[in-house]
């Protein structure tokens, strides 16, 4: 498991900005007025957290923006924001948005599984091992003037959620940049964002349509849980598709 | 003195009437009206049980300023971002909420053992043209 030194590195205002950096932000999302969750089957990564308190302004037509300020990374690869510079491009084609990801501090929250049963140690075990797709482990900070000069306080253990992915612009990530992430630890956030973005190799259905009349050459067992089994179907044409069942 | 000290003296009411209002012992309410026992480390039912006596939200005792927000400019950046990660990392008083895991019930996938670089070792060179 990573501690602070691997993880975080010293951002000065005037560096320019990278993916990784940690930032203080107003994280806007839109939904209809008393939107729920679409359903009740429980799945970690499908599941988009609902985050804590958000300040609600309304929209026309029953419409709202909900706001939760929050820390949050920036996982918009450093050279997409490198390249974000719109030189010679029209006011009216320029744009500024950076992806960032919704920090969640241990303190505020009590991790829940299946059927709303609180599981902290399990969870937290496993995120710091980065092993859940869409988390990145955020080790304590014990100082946090060490990694950035100025700000007073212990940084709590936490982890930034790939589920809550939004848009902010670099100006509001730049006034409000606390420290960065390492070399090292980017190249561990990048490995998250492409299991995350690649985690659903389930067959699309147009995959399966195409592979009706073909024969099946060969079969891979993934794995299997409690709850699910996966395999792996390869058909004489190469094509190839992976199935999940689940159990219950 | 505290803000509860305040509105104690304020109200003309001893500590024992609170205490027994709040349904707690006179010794515990001075203490934490004197600020002998910081509130960090009283709990929160505690303060419900004072802040109900009194008819004030529990935000009054807890002397929670207003929120801290991005690009407040009548702060410093460094007093702003020492604000923020008192007030959203360590959410004073409140109770945890329930947050979904991410951890999937399937258990770990063969990705989960490798590192970064192990991980993109098999990629093929990147398009230089692309940056």
């Amino acid at each position: 498991m990573p501690d602070a030194a691997d993880v975080y590195r010293r951002v000065d205002e005037t560096d320019e900005l990278s993916s990784g950096d940690i930032a203080f932000l107003s994280l806007a999302r839109t939904r209809t007025v008393g939107e729920g969750p679409p359903g009740e089957a429980f799945d970690p990564i499908g599941r988009i957290p609902a985050y804590p308190r958000p300040a609600l302004r309304p929209l026309p037509h029953g419409r709202e923006i909900a706001i939760d300020t929050m820390f949050a990374l920036v996982v918009t690869h450093s050279c997409e924001i490198d390249r974000q510079k719109n030189l010679d491009a029209s006011a009216d084609h320029f744009d500024c948005r950076l992806t960032v990801a919704p920090i969640v501090p241990e303190p505020a929250v009590s991790l829940v599984g299946p059927d709303g049963v609180v599981e902290p140690g399990v969870s937290w075990s496993a995120i710091e091992h980065n092993d859940p797709v869409a988390s990145l482990y955020l080790p304590p900070i014990d100082d946090l003037s060490s990694f950035a000069p100025g700000v007073e306080g212990v940084w709590p253990r936490a982890f930034a959620d790939l589920r809550g992915l939004t848009t902010v612009s670099r100006r509001m990530v730049a006034a409000d940049r606390l420290c960065g992430l390492t070399p090292a630890y980017l190249g561990m956030l990048q490995r998250q964002l492409a299991r995350f973005f690649t985690w659903r190799d389930i067959a699309r259905h147009e995959l399966l349509e195409s592979m009706v009349g073909r024969r099946v050459e060969a079969v891979v067992p993934l794995d299997s849980g409690a709850d699910r089994w996966r395999v792996a179907l390869t058909g004489d044409d190469g094509s190839s598709v992976t199935i999940e069942g689940r159990t219950k | 003195m505290t803000t509860l000290g305040s509105i104690i003296e304020e109200r003309h009411i001893t500590y024992a009437a609170l205490a027994a209002r709040a349904r707690l012992q006179p010794r515990t309410v001075r203490a934490i009206a004197t600020g002998e026992t910081p509130l960090d480390r009283v709990s929160v039912g505690t303060i419900r049980r004072i802040a109900a006596a009194l008819a004030i939200p529990v935000a009054v005792i807890l002397e929670v300023d207003d929120p801290v927000h991005p690009g407040d400019a009548g702060q410093t950046r460094t007093a702003r971002l020492s604000a923020a990660v008192r007030e959203v990392m360590w959410p004073r008083g409140a109770t945890p909420y329930p947050y979904p895991s991410p951890v999937e019930a399937g258990g770990r996938d063969e990705i989960a053992d490798l590192t970064a670089d192990e991980f993109f070792s098999g990629m093929p060179p990147i398009d230089a043209r692309r940056g």
